[in-house]
């Protein structure tokens, strides 16, 4: 797409200088039963001016594009000259006479002006005079609108963005919205023609096309080819490397290949494994984990009297206590993040996750709540949870979990407020708390009248949106069970949303009906789309810009979110099935940037792409990926170490590196560390020195045809020949494909550099194995890096009367050499960034 | 504004690239330029209750029903030199007298050093907003916490600044670390060695001394050429950092050799891991972060429990301090989110409210001095901003006014204000 449209820019640069010569002959003929229908205002964003249509004679209906030269004169030239679309009004106007160019109305970001330009040369123009034009709506937008959707309508902490915004589609469908609804909690302040000129406004300033400016962004990343993200898919979603099968589609159908592909691992257990460590990052319920205390889930479950069904006394306990008690806290600690798993699993559109009217258990569980009959196939079987429901129980969904309502507890005082807040964050992408930037600063806020939150207007900025929330959690109580009131609070606004009063408590549980409508609102989609694109990118989507920001970030937004946007759309259209956004994320542009191609968009893409640190647990399952064991020291214990949590060096915190790494425990560190800092380095450093220690020799143990690392040398593989030479560096080039994902010709500078590599490492080695200079070193491995058991049972591999298969020695340096060319790698920014 | 706006806002200041050391000197070291000022807040997470600790009022009942503020009598309230502090309330247990976070033996251990600010409002009482509010001095998002600014300066340091949870945002300005046990330490000091853990094997190592040499020259020629071809900002960006890190000179050896031989658990161990790495020259600031103050039920004993743990963990601060000789480089500031209510609810708790306190000990700190006060009720009482005593016509002190003290004290310097701007007016309150 790009190179179609940089060979567009080129066919017409010589059609532009020649009109800028016609130009200033002709006269502009402006059809008097001009269509309408799309955008038709010119606009300009930095650099460039676009004017959609203007009518030359000869040349028809054009759109022309100005492009801003100098500032310090205002000189634009022409920059392009394409046919118009069809549809479009005219915007501009020609003056043979004086040879200017009129705009009588031009849209600059959220503003509008009158602007004239007026030709100094052949292709070049000089804007003359401008004058802001106010359109009708505009003012009422910016006394009613602004302070939620912001003067730009890209949205605040409270208002949606307007900008594509679910109701834009069309005028008089806005119009009616804002008509009804509009502004939140007193819609008849804005009625009839105040809400037709403020739809109007919106569609005029917010809503015009600023394609080109966005196609341009999007044509300025270079994306990773369709293999190589299929690989780095395949380990970020599910822990592995690609399949032959899965390399293969991507071969034959290309990018239809790659949906394929990944239509198999979103159907894979590990997926689910990490779609619940992006939830919980947002979540952090997985706080009640035994991690965080043996029972601090099943401590959550005072009400119900089989909680610790798996306890027969401390006299009777059997050899099974401990793990029944750590699977039955678990599996009651992860419920929220199961119903998340189930609803993704089954295809089931992510609103239900807010209104499923059950809950999950596994036998485990269903025990400890005392619930029957629930058909499971297997009711020891930790990973089989099914949908129950308690009796006389409204579910809502992840919202009446018990694992929530005691994550984000409440008080007699705070009335479930917290809890809103929550709401508002996680499931309608709508920060609350960046409202306090408004409130009087340097005094105190009044809290002398009777209900402040519902008569202070200090207050009732936040309280009118936090309370209906909160009120609607009215039925369940501070311990998070369903237990309603006799009465409630009347002096905080009653349970509703966006305006709109919940049912009498006759008609239902508020909760699920507050459930029903947040799905409803456009928000809950961006929530979603939010919490999957900053799990898979390792950022969050960019926030819209304050007033008078840099037209880059202006720009980065507006490209991000139209992006984002389409994503949305798509997903929305297949049922919210987050599968299908996991997938248009993937093969998105922004998680696929692999470089600029147009170094003008560097401060536009400033944010750009999926590249991170990877947290400890992706880099864990990279690690098996690539190696085929996990990081859990030498491979002699290895059998005995796979099962134990606590030698898991980047999952473990008490003694090893999971905490230092930046994890999260969900308690009291809750937030990942992002950028690398000087612990983590030498945790990096350990990670690459004992890795290379354990995984070259193993590696070595295999025949070449089932080594991952070393398919092209054996140990007594030396660069005493041309041969060995050239196998060397063939396997160098496979180290870089297999460890980072590198595709590198053999001639490549960076072959060469790691081959050097090698070779100063064998030659130092060999020379002290002889005790050259006086350094010496022996043929022994590292007795750590040494092979004798085998890594699956532990057994010796020296067995009685056979073939001894232990691998000790390292005679002549080889083993030592490879080592540091993968420890080299292992640390290597493509490596530890993914 | 992340790290790179930062730099090139520098650059606009004609700052370039790594901040001398004299840009962090702080006012109360001036005399002495190559002083590296060092940094401690402690955070009592959940929101604390002054009035159970350092802004006592006692059991009067209040005038509005609501019953007494504290379950102690109000005759019962103590003071050390110009310090009040609390009693134990009715019906609790109270540390044994001479444990170092009983009330009485800590106060008169400390007070001659202890700077208390009362009456201090929050305007909030959201954790989140709150805790946001006290350690970075806005309420608005987006500010970086004081202990992280104090980090600034010397980002190039690999443990510039240790956090152990609570507000730790840094805006990029320097990379927060997080901590773990002695025995992590030991394994990460001797990163080649096959067994760190043992002094007898530690020289057993996976590497030569010259292969791992040329191993990490390697490296670090290769980062510098992969940096230099990247065209996606955000991956040059993340390797320049690398890179800036992979340059410091993390000598965790020396921290190991200032640890105890039993590194403490909970707020002690905190301490004993930050005053290593202050002694052992490789972190200039430090959150430490206590739980449990949260008490919404059964506050007094809970309360009582959470504060007890807090002044043993201080007291500790300061006898790791003493005993590395860091006295008289090292600040630590006190606080937390916000108060708690001057009365209790239904369920014996006190739930959240929007005055608080703080106390200040260490470098540059003149002790045994209250400012600021607050009425019966536990409402704030306004200060007259220039003899900072209480005055109808004056001013109700917030956190941003003790930030925009604590960043002249500390020697903050001039860009980074500018940077996160306090816009508010100088109180003298730690001078």
């Amino acid at each position: 797409m790009s190179q179609d449209v940089r060979r567009c820019q080129i066919r017409w640069r010589d059609k532009c200088l020649l009109l800028g010569l016609l130009l200033s002959m002709l006269i502009l003929a402006l059809p008097a039963n001009a269509a309408t229908g799309a955008d038709s205002t010119p606009n300009f964003a930095h650099p460039v001016l676009t004017i959609p249509r203007i009518d030359v004679q000869g040349y028809g209906s054009l759109n022309l594009s100005l492009v801003l030269e100098s500032e310090a004169s205002m000189t634009f030239r022409i920059g392009s000259a394409t046919p118009a679309a069809a549809g479009l009004n005219p915007g501009a106007t020609y003056s043979l006479q004086t040879q200017e160019l009129t705009i009588p109305t031009l849209r600059v970001g959220s503003q509008f002006y009158s602007a004239q330009l007026r030709f100094i040369s052949a292709d070049r123009l000089q804007l003359i005079s401008t004058a802001a034009v106010v359109l009708p709506g505009q003012t009422s937008y910016q006394q009613l609108c602004a302070s939620c959707h912001g003067t730009d309508g890209l949205g605040g902490s409270v208002g949606v963005s307007l900008k594509n915004c679910s109701n834009c589609s069309a005028l008089d469908v806005l119009g009616t919205r804002i008509n009804n609804t509009m502004p939140l909690g007193n819609p008849s302040a804005c009625v009839g023609t105040c809400a037709s000129d403020i739809a109007s406004y919106i569609l005029a300033a917010f809503n015009a096309s600023s394609s080109q400016q966005t196609g341009l962004a999007l044509a300025a990343i270079e994306s990773l080819p369709l293999d190589a993200t299929l690989r780095n898919a395949a380990l970020h979603l599910v822990g592995r490397l690609p399949t032959a099968a899965e390399m293969a589609l991507v071969t034959q159908k290309s990018e239809a290949g790659l949906r394929q592909a990944l239509d198999g691992m979103l159907e894979e257990d590990a997926f689910y494994a990490r779609l619940a460590e992006i939830f919980n990052d947002v979540l952090h319920t997985n706080r009640y984990l035994s991690t965080n205390g043996a029972e601090a889930a099943i401590g959550l479950m005072r009400r119900y009297t089989t909680a610790r069904w798996y306890d027969p006394g401390a006299e009777l306990r059997g050899s099974d206590y401990t793990v029944n008690r750590a699977t039955t806290n678990n599996s009651v600690a992860t419920e929220p993040l199961e119903l998340i798993e189930y609803v993704v699993r089954n295809n089931k559109p992510m609103t239900e996750i807010l209104t499923a009217n059950y809950f999950m258990v596994n036998g485990y569980s269903a025990k400890s709540y005392g619930i029957t009959g629930v058909n499971f196939t297997n009711e020891w079987d930790p990973n089989e949870f099914r949908p129950a429901v308690l009796p006389g129980t409204p579910h809502a969904g992840i919202l009446s979990s018990l694992m929530f309502l005691n994550r984000y507890p409440t008080s007699a005082t705070n009335r479930n407020r917290g809890r809103s807040r929550l709401v508002y964050d996680v499931f309608l992408d709508v920060d609350i708390l960046a409202l306090d930037g408004v409130r009087p600063d340097g005094s105190a806020v009044d809290i002398s009248n009777d209900a402040p939150t519902m008569e202070n207007p200090d207050c009732v900025k936040c309280h009118s949106l936090l309370d209906p929330v909160a009120s609607s959690f009215q039925n369940w109580n501070l311990r998070g069970t369903y237990a309603p009131p006799r009465t409630w609070y009347t002096d905080m606004f009653q349970a509703g949303f966006a305006g709109v009063s919940a049912p009498p408590r006759s008609s239902g549980d508020s909760l699920q009906w507050l459930t029903k409508q947040i799905v409803a609102d456009p928000r809950f989609d961006d929530a979603m789309v939010r919490i999957m694109y900053t799990g898979l990118t390792g950022h969050e989507p960019l926030d819209a810009p304050a007033a008078g920001a840099p037209q880059a970030e202006t720009e980065a937004y507006l490209a991000e979110s139209t992006h984002l946007d389409e994503i949305k759309a798509i997903y929305v259209g297949a049922n919210r099935n987050l599968k299908t956004l996991v997938k248009e994320i993937i093969v998105s542009p922004y998680w696929r940037a692999d470089g600029l191609n147009n170094v003008a968009f560097s401060a536009v893409h400033e944010e750009t792409g999926a590249a991170r640190l990877l947290t400890p647990e992706l880099l864990h399952r990279k690690i098996e990926a690539l190696f085929g064991f996990q990081w859990r020291g030498p491979l002699d214990q290895y059998a005995a170490n796979r099962n134990v949590f606590g030698s898991a060096r980047l999952l473990d915190t008490r003694q090893y590196y999971h905490q230092i790494y930046g994890g999260i425990d969900s308690f009291t560190i809750t937030e990942r560390l992002t950028d690398t800092n000087g612990l983590m380095v030498i945790v990096q450093e350990r990670m690459a020195n004992e890795m290379a220690c354990y995984g070259v020799p193993n590696d070595f143990l295999s025949a070449r045809t089932a080594r991952r690392l070393f398919p092209n040398v054996d140990t007594s593989t030396v660069l005493t020949s041309a041969q060995g030479q050239a196998a060397v560096r063939q396997n160098i080039q496979h180290l870089h494909r297999y460890l980072l994902g590198e595709e590198l010709a053999l001639t490549d500078a960076e072959i060469e550099h790691t081959y050097a590599l090698f070779a100063t490492v064998l030659q130092q080695g060999q020379s002290a194995l002889l005790g050259v200079q006086g350094v010496s070193e022996n043929t022994s491995l590292p007795t750590r890096c040494m092979r004798n058991n085998d890594i699956n049972t532990g057994a010796s591999l020296n067995v009685a009367g056979g073939v001894d298969g232990r691998l000790r020695n390292d005679n002549n340096y080889v083993i030592r050499a490879w080592m540091a060319v993968v420890a080299y790698l292992l640390a290597d920014y493509q490596f530890i960034y993914g | 504004m992340d790290r790179r706006k930062f730099l090139q806002a520098l650059g606009a200041f004609g700052v370039a690239g790594t901040l001398p050391m004299t840009i962090g000197t702080p006012a109360w070291a001036a005399t002495t330029a190559t002083t590296q000022r060092l940094f401690i807040t402690v955070n009592a997470s959940g929101g604390w209750d002054p009035t159970a600790l350092i802004d006592p009022k006692g059991n009067a009942s209040r005038a509005d029903g609501l019953g007494p503020v504290n379950n102690y009598a109000s005759s019962a309230i103590k003071s050390a030199g110009q310090l009040q502090y609390a009693a134990y309330p009715e019906g609790i247990e109270p540390p044994a007298s001479t444990a170092a976070g009983h009330l009485e033996t800590f106060f008169n251990k400390h007070h001659q050093r202890l700077r208390v600010i009362n009456g201090i409002d929050t305007q909030t009482n959201g954790h989140e907003t709150g805790t946001r509010f006290v350690w970075s001095g806005r309420l608005e998002t987006g500010y970086p916490s004081v202990a992280a600014l104090a980090a600034a300066p010397y980002a190039n340091q690999p443990m510039a600044f240790i956090s152990n949870g609570g507000y730790d945002f840094t805006d990029e300005l320097v990379a927060p670390v997080r901590t773990a046990s002695a025995a992590t330490f030991t394994s990460l000091a001797y990163p080649n060695s096959q067994y760190a853990d043992n002094a007898a094997l530690r020289s057993q190592s996976y590497f030569s001394d010259k292969a791992y040499a040329n191993v990490q020259a390697a490296r670090d020629l290769r980062l510098a050429r992969l940096r230099t071809g990247e065209t996606l900002p955000q991956r040059a960006a993340q390797m320049a950092q690398l890179e800036k890190v992979r340059s410091g000179d993390m000598k965790l050896d020396g921290l190991l050799a200032y640890l105890p031989a039993q590194v403490s658990t909970g707020l002690k161990g905190q301490a004993e891991l930050a005053v290593a790495a202050f002694a052992s020259g490789l972190a200039v600031s430090a959150n430490l972060n206590l739980g449990g103050f949260d008490t919404h039920g059964t506050h007094d004993e809970d309360q009582t429990a959470a504060l007890t743990l807090l002044l043993e963990g201080i007291d500790h601060l300061w006898e790791q301090l003493v005993l590395r000789g860091l006295q008289e480089r090292v600040t630590v500031l006190i606080g937390s989110d916000f108060g708690r209510t001057p009365f209790y609810n239904t369920g014996a708790g006190k739930d959240h409210w929007n005055i608080t306190s703080i106390m200040a000990m260490g470098a540059g700190i003149t002790g045994n001095r209250v400012i600021g006060a607050t009425d019966a009720n536990f409402e704030a009482l306004k200060l007259n901003p220039d003899t900072l005593e209480p005055h109808s016509s004056g001013i109700i002190v917030t956190p941003k006014h003790v930030h925009r003290a604590l960043r002249d004290f500390l020697g903050v310097s001039s860009e980074l204000d500018k940077l996160y701007p306090l816009n508010v007016e100088r109180l003298a309150l730690f001078a």
